[in-house]
């Protein structure tokens, strides 16, 4: 890289070996990548997804497809709500962890596990509102190779808008799911006072690397299936 | 605070790692130190060794099915004494020729070139090159080569099923991948090929991960990226290119086993196929799982030439006692077919119905890597003019790389215009260009590495007169092998056809058909020769007495001849200069480690 | 980095302050998507959907930059890491725009050649009564079923000359 011969005299003595250039150990080195190339296996989803939209003549309207609501009444319909809350439940489980990293950063173990709980929380109620909705649309006749919806325009509609909807979110919980494990892993390492041990929190914050990278996939999957 | 109190551990790792591990070396038993074990040089054997049982798998597939295209009206009763069903009266079955073409292609890209040639070299190379104790993530790495194992043992039973493996082409194109009754290769076959394939993307990624991390994060003092020998830089963006492009493979085989099984319609349309017929599947289009697969398929063809390519620079340089001519054109080369690699995947795709004018945006980033090729090939050229050379038998392996790559390089100029594609599209024209530039020429990188790095695997040199043997045979071999296959291309003969004897355009290539497999069949016999020397050398081979036997600058060659595990007894040698300072002020060589003197200029 | 007692502090607040800051963005970015989701609802204007459907599109990639920068503490990171991330990520400008130019591309090569899949385009259908209820799913024998009898009556008005794009 010949940036480091031009680069301040601070910046080009990272790269001179000897240290990470990064300033970063080799486990968050590593987080970062990976998040990455699951950020392909995610692109490639959504822009497949995309495809299969731009080469297809209609599609169904979201609005008509989730509109329902847990305990509303029959007829009752609300686009858009509970996908709002699953949304800022996510968002909140997001801002729960930071603060548990700021938390580890500062060695408040109190501050680590309260936060940690509240994100594991959090994990888990998206995924029971996932389950709910996965249930729903499944009793309305809709699963993977089955779309009881019409295109928006009256047509009729291909599976494909179903298969899509089931394999990304399905893919997407499948992250939330292992997400709130390897956190339920954390805490009680916490709890066991593994990082207090070892001087330092850094694995909550590769864990949190992974936990906003599944609310930032979710912000892509909820503007794709959801809005547009 | 706490994040540099873990830097410090980190650091201190580093610079007393080898007490710990030459504690560790005591209690290795069998198991630990052999099978599984988290030394990078042990894990880098392991890949190699069972990259060459695939090679010879996938070697002899190609023999089986050349036989059966030079010698089409012959029996070979010993064929169904080992092939049984598949060659009922010793004449392969169409069926079983169509999984031979799959399995030899599959294997040689995936298991051989990509896990065998980068798997072993990154793993035995990065930490010696660049002065560490081992690999970033030595567990991750274990993780890595057992997975690619397990992914092996997937492929081969996919062998020994009754509807026998794969049998669609690698690249897997749906809908005969997606149906069950498209053939019978893509009943069980297929499951068992899209399993394989997932352990192996799983493996690439958690090998990619710790190079990159690796060569970042664990650079000995002083060795700035600008003093990274070739060899690293070029793993580096390999390991890059696979970190990014296998996802996208990863996910198209998902919907693909979702075609499959729950009844989805990723990839199928109403379309009507022969045996199944009409599909009952709407709005699905098979040219997304090209998109897909070559999205990862381009790419993968860097990942398989340019560990080859880091290789061959350095090699060629050692052995011409002289400098790399353009080290910063050769990361920069490097670095723009990286980027390249990703933005030209439709070239394989001209025919499929792609709309011409994104076609035509294709062909002009296609015919952009022409640049950056040019630049390599002319640096090692330069690198060779009026060099000290010596010609071992790993350097004569460079060599024929370099003459491999730009008779493959230069046809691939012709196949990157969709409208010359159009003619040549899945004729013999593509399998010859193809063999050369990316088979048979990373193969030959292959060759050169092992030749080069075997005395620091094994403490033993290789035999030289079988190399030269090996050697001259293996590069005229390979050109009579593909060149007649040029002219079969241009004829218009298709790749994958069964007989050709029953086409009357066809009939007149039957003698050069026969010409061609009968070299095929001495070039895999000359193979075998490399194993015997290969596996005669690791207990007999003549012991290696010197330090430093090529002369060479890199780092590796400042351990001891057997390094244990954690590489350097002592501290880890710090650099102070770039690895190319051959025939530089009157001396031969000097090492990586030999401090800058007063009076010389630091160009590094 | 010896921070003293009140750096410490101060740093803490500061970083309290980024949080609570982003989390107020995020939020309000997502009521304003959810407005504009709304809205289009009752729209019936192409291009005025299209220009939302635009603007939800630059909301959440500032979501996506703000979830990264702040909460990944990205932003706060060496340069050089930044843009071993962003460069690469840079790729999917191609990656995406080929892809979809290439299904529209499909979308256009199949209605002018292939007249069954344009007719379907434009025949209305009632919703489907039989297609409710989980006992579909339940065998995968009577998914077969049904799925032979579509294609029977699918083919009938315009198959005999349909081999369009092959």
């Amino acid at each position: 890289m010949s940036t480091t011969t031009t680069a301040s005299p601070n910046e080009a003595k990272l790269w001179v070996g000897g240290k990470s250039p990064f300033n970063s150990e080799y486990g968050k080195v590593m987080m970062w990548y990976f998040l990455m190339s699951d950020a392909f296996t995610f692109g490639a989803f959504l822009i497949s997804y995309g495809t299969v939209r731009f080469s297809t003549n209609g599609w169904p309207n979201s609005n008509e497809v989730f509109r329902s609501f847990p305990f509303a009444p029959e007829g009752v319909h609300a686009p858009l709500v509970f996908v709002s809350i699953m949304t800022f439940i996510l968002i909140i489980s997001s801002v729960t962890m930071v603060l548990a990293v700021h938390a580890g950063k500062n060695m408040d173990k109190q501050g680590v596990v309260r936060n940690m709980i509240w994100t594991i929380i959090g994990g888990i109620a998206f995924l029971s509102c996932q389950a709910w909705e996965w249930n729903h649309l499944f009793h309305e006749g809709a699963w993977w190779g089955a779309n009881p919806f019409l295109n928006a325009d009256g047509t009729a509609s291909t599976t494909n808008f179903t298969n899509f909807f089931f394999t990304i979110t399905g893919f997407h919980g499948f992250h939330v799911f292992s997400g709130v494990v390897i956190n339920i892993i954390m805490l009680i390492m916490t709890l066991l006072n593994k990082f207090e041990q070892r001087g330092h929190y850094l694995m909550i914050e590769k864990a949190g690397l992974y936990w906003h990278f599944v609310d930032l996939v979710w912000v892509f999957v909820f503007t794709i299936f959801y809005l547009l | 605070m706490s994040h540099e109190a873990a830097l410090h551990n980190h650091e201190g790792h580093d610079n007393h790692g080898h007490d710990d591990h030459g504690h560790h070396e005591h209690h290795d038993t069998f198991l630990t130190k052999y099978v599984f074990s988290q030394d990078h040089k042990m894990i880098a054997k392991q890949f190699l060794i069972t990259g060459m049982v695939w090679a010879v798998l996938g070697g002899l597939m190609s023999v089986l099915f050349r036989l059966q295209l030079g010698y089409p009206d012959a029996n070979f009763p010993w064929l169904e004494s080992i092939l049984g069903k598949w060659a009922k009266g010793g004449q392969i079955t169409p069926a079983a020729y169509y999984a031979l073409v799959t399995t030899h292609g599959t294997v040689l890209v995936f298991f051989v070139l990509t896990a065998g040639l980068s798997g072993t070299f990154a793993n035995f190379l990065i930490p010696l090159q660049i002065g560490a104790r081992d690999m970033a993530s030595p567990f991750l790495n274990m993780l890595s080569y057992w997975f690619f194992f397990t992914a092996s043992i997937v492929m081969m039973s996919s062998l020994f099923v009754e509807t026998g493996p794969f049998s669609g082409g690698w690249t897997a194109y749906p809908p005969l991948s997606a149906l069950h009754d498209a053939s019978p290769g893509s009943k069980t076959g297929m499951d068992l090929w899209i399993i394989s394939m997932a352990l192996f993307v799983v493996s690439s990624l958690l090998g990619g991960l710790n190079y990159i991390a690796t060569i970042l994060n664990m650079r000995t003092k002083g060795m700035s990226m600008t003093r990274l020998p070739l060899t690293i830089w070029a793993l580096f963006f390999t390991a890059v290119l696979g970190v990014l492009s296998f996802p996208v493979l990863l996910s198209g085989l998902i919907l693909l086993i979702f075609d499959r099984n729950f009844g989805t319609s990723f990839y199928l349309s109403d379309i009507y196929v022969n045996g199944v017929g009409a599909l009952s599947n709407e709005g699905g289009s098979a040219i997304l799982f090209q998109h897909l697969f070559w999205f990862l398929g381009h790419p993968e063809v860097y990942i398989i030439l340019l560990p080859a390519m880091g290789m061959v620079s350095e090699i060629i340089s050692v052995n011409s006692r002289k400098p790399i001519f353009g080290y910063m054109a050769m990361l920069g080369s490097l670095f723009s077919i990286a980027i390249l690699a990703f933005l030209v995947w439709a070239h394989h795709m001209f025919v499929t119905g792609l709309n011409p004018f994104l076609g035509s945006v294709f062909v002009l980033l296609t015919l952009l890597i022409a640049v950056p090729s040019a630049i390599k090939v002319f640096n090692w050229l330069t690198t060779l003019w009026r060099g000290n050379i010596r010609f071992t038998p790993g350097m004569l392996f460079a060599i024929g790389f370099v003459s491999l790559f730009i008779s493959g390089g230069l046809t691939g100029i012709w196949l990157g215009n969709a409208a010359l594609d159009i003619y040549l599209h899945d004729s013999y024209f593509v399998v010859a260009h193809f063999h050369i530039v990316m088979g048979v020429a990373s193969m030959f990188g292959m060759f050169a590495g092992v030749y080069h790095w075997f005395p620091k695997m094994y403490g033993r040199y290789l035999n030289n007169s079988l190399g030269y043997i090996h050697f001259w045979v293996t590069i005229a071999g390979a050109y009579l092998i593909f060149w007649p296959m040029h002219y079969q291309g241009l004829a218009g003969m298709p790749r994958r056809y069964f007989d050709f004897s029953i086409w009357e355009s066809f009939k007149q290539f039957a003698d050069l058909n026969r010409f061609i497999s009968t070299v095929a069949m001495i070039v895999f016999a000359t193979q075998i020769l490399f194993l015997i020397n290969f596996f005669y050398s690791i207990f007999k081979g003549r012991k290696v007495t010197v330090l430093n036997p090529w002369e060479s600058n890199t780092l590796e060659w400042t351990t001891p001849i057997r390094p244990g595990h954690g590489n350097w007894p002592g501290e880890i040698p710090e650099v102070h200069r770039w690895p190319y300072d051959y025939g530089k002020d009157g001396q031969d060589f000097i090492p990586q480690t030999t401090p800058v003197g007063e009076d010389e200029k630091d160009t590094h | 980095m010896s921070h003293t007692h009140t750096d410490q502090e101060a740093h803490n607040k500061e970083a309290m302050a980024e949080i609570k800051k982003v989390t107020i963005i995020l939020s309000v970015f997502t009521i304003i998507e959810l407005i504009l989701g709304f809205w289009m609802i009752s729209l019936t204007s192409q291009a005025l959907i299209l220009a939302i459907k635009g603007t939800i599109v630059i909301l959440m990639m500032a979501k996506a930059f703000y979830i990264v920068a702040y909460f990944m503490h990205l932003k706060h990171e060496v340069k050089n890491l930044i843009m071993t991330i962003v460069v690469p990520l840079s790729l999917f400008v191609w990656f995406i725009g080929a892809f979809l130019w290439d299904g529209s591309s499909f979308r256009n090569l199949r209605n002018n050649y292939n007249p069954y899949f344009k007719e379907q385009a434009t025949i209305k259908v009632e919703k489907k009564v039989e297609e409710h209820g989980a006992a579909k799913h339940e065998a995968t024998d009577a998914k077969h079923e049904t799925k032979h009898e579509s294609v029977e009556t699918k083919h009938e008005p315009t198959k005999p000359e349909v081999e369009p794009y092959y």
